[in-house]
């Protein structure tokens, strides 16, 4: 009976082999996938949050910077220019931008560049920043 | 079917090019069109017949897709693919550009007055809506722009009362807008149009809206007490399906009769009326009139007189303007 055994593991470990060897070739393959998974994923990452940031600081910078020229102006035209300002400074420091996960994120960003565009409206100056804000393009009719 | 619907005049008023848009001004003694000829063409009556009394052109690059009459009559509005839209004051009999107002990112599809002639709204392929005021010295402002559709937005308009907005896209949504704070936001969406959504119109009251499709099809909605917040509801209470053969271009609710003229991509126009027995929650509309070739191309756009019950203006593809008059059997 012992030898009996002993033939069965014989043969067990050759008709196994295949199996044993897929197993260890699918958690090697896993492992490597994981690395490069996460390495990529980091990089994707990596690299829509520095397009979104920076497009939210030129937003933060633009606002900040016509708000000083314009807030020692004391007409109505100009209150009014400000007072949007304003409404693009706070929309931008009250956005979940810390928060990658935030479903507020892209609803905000949608309302963020909507009132940049008015703000650009208002005072006059073509919104016409390709590099840093995303526009729509094609054809219709 | 008995023929209501008879041809006034046929104009041909923007040769090799598209009609694409016609208003008839507040007092409904002037018929202002658009083309994909660039130019604005205003038609007046001499005589029994209806003949150009001024062409606008220079204001825009490209087709001009709309025309609209400030509440007063003493302003025209328009919008184009080149992105613009050209303000025009009417000085004795002729009109002056006054203003363009630049902002969207490309074709601007729509554009509307409110009824207090302080603001002016403008729809684009940009996806936006944006809402201007309007001061004493002619000056336009932009006071908001609103991004809550996905797709391309054909078509605005304004309650015939109070200042509430609503648009319609490409996405098959209609939106409906309110002032909060300074800025104006979507209270409503409308869904139920399975395709894009071309034109809207509300009725006399303001209660009801009607919408037409890529579907076929017109919706009525009809506003109910909103139920908690702030938000509108409205609800979709009847859809003409069945008489459209293609795409249904625009929609419009006389304000004299409360008779729908629609515009058809089957070369159609119709005049539904509806049944004033009905349930208000089950409004019945049945066809009254149809000219099945009123045009040999689309029919883009149809438009009640405001003053003159019966008179409708519709336009087309092949350049043309007809003018109709709508007679009910007794």
């Amino acid at each position: 009976m012992a030898d009996m055994r002993m033939d069965d593991d014989l043969f067990d470990s050759i008709v196994f082999a295949e199996e044993r060897f897929r197993d260890e070739g699918y958690r090697e393959g896993f492992e490597k996938g994981s690395r490069r998974g996460l390495q990529d994923g980091r990089r994707h990452g990596a690299c829509h949050g520095a397009r979104l940031s920076c497009e939210m600081s030129f937003y933060y910078g633009f606002a900040i910077t016509w708000k000083c020229v314009l807030q020692n102006s004391i007409d109505g035209k100009s209150r009014k220019r400000v007072k949007a300002l304003e409404t693009l400074l706070g929309m931008i420091q009250s956005s979940p931008l810390d928060d990658p996960q935030s479903q507020k994120l892209q609803d905000d960003m949608d309302k963020l560049r909507a009132k940049f565009r008015q703000v650009c409206s208002m005072l006059s100056v073509p919104a016409d920043f390709k590099d840093y804000i995303s526009v729509a393009e094609g054809t219709s009719f | 079917m008995k023929e209501a619907l008879s041809l006034v005049q046929r104009l041909s008023a923007h040769p090799d090019s598209r009609c694409w848009f016609v208003s008839w001004s507040p007092n409904g003694t002037l018929l202002a069109s658009c083309g994909g000829d660039k130019t604005i063409r205003i038609w007046g009556k001499e005589g029994d017949s209806w003949i150009c009394k001024n062409v606008l052109q220079d204001g825009h690059q490209r087709t001009v897709r709309k025309v609209a009459w400030s509440p007063c009559g003493n302003y025209l509005a328009s919008a184009s693919f080149d992105a613009t839209t050209c303000i025009w004051k009417k000085k004795n009999d002729d009109f002056e550009s006054l203003t363009v107002l630049e902002g969207h990112e490309n074709e601007v599809k729509c554009v509307a007055w409110a009824p207090s002639g302080n603001l002016l709204a403008t729809c684009s392929r940009d996806k936006s809506v944006w809402v201007w005021e309007v001061d004493e010295e002619d000056e336009y402002e932009c006071v908001t722009v609103v991004n809550s559709h996905t797709q391309d937005v054909k078509h605005v308009v304004w309650h015939p009362t109070q200042e509430l907005l609503a648009s319609a896209s490409y996405d098959n949504n209609i939106c409906l807008y309110k002032e909060e704070d300074d800025d104006w936001e979507c209270r409503a969406t409308l869904q139920g149009h399975t395709s894009t959504v071309w034109s809207l119109c509300f009725d006399a009251a303001g209660q009801r809206l009607a919408s037409c499709s890529d579907d076929r099809t017109v919706k009525i909605w009809r506003e109910y007490p909103a139920e908690s917040g702030p938000d509108l509801s409205w609800k979709c209470v009847c859809t003409l399906s069945g008489y459209h053969g293609r795409t249904v271009y625009d929609v419009s609710w006389c304000q004299l009769t409360g008779a729908l003229a629609t515009a058809c991509g089957d070369d159609a126009v119709r005049v539904f009326k509806e049944d004033e027995t009905a349930n208000p929650d089950e409004p019945v509309f049945s066809l009254a009139a149809q000219v099945a070739r009123a045009h040999n191309q689309d029919v883009n756009c149809v438009s009640w007189n405001p003053k003159e019950a019966g008179l409708l203006a519709s336009c087309s593809d092949n350049g043309e303007i007809a003018i109709w008059r709508f007679q009910e059997e007794e």
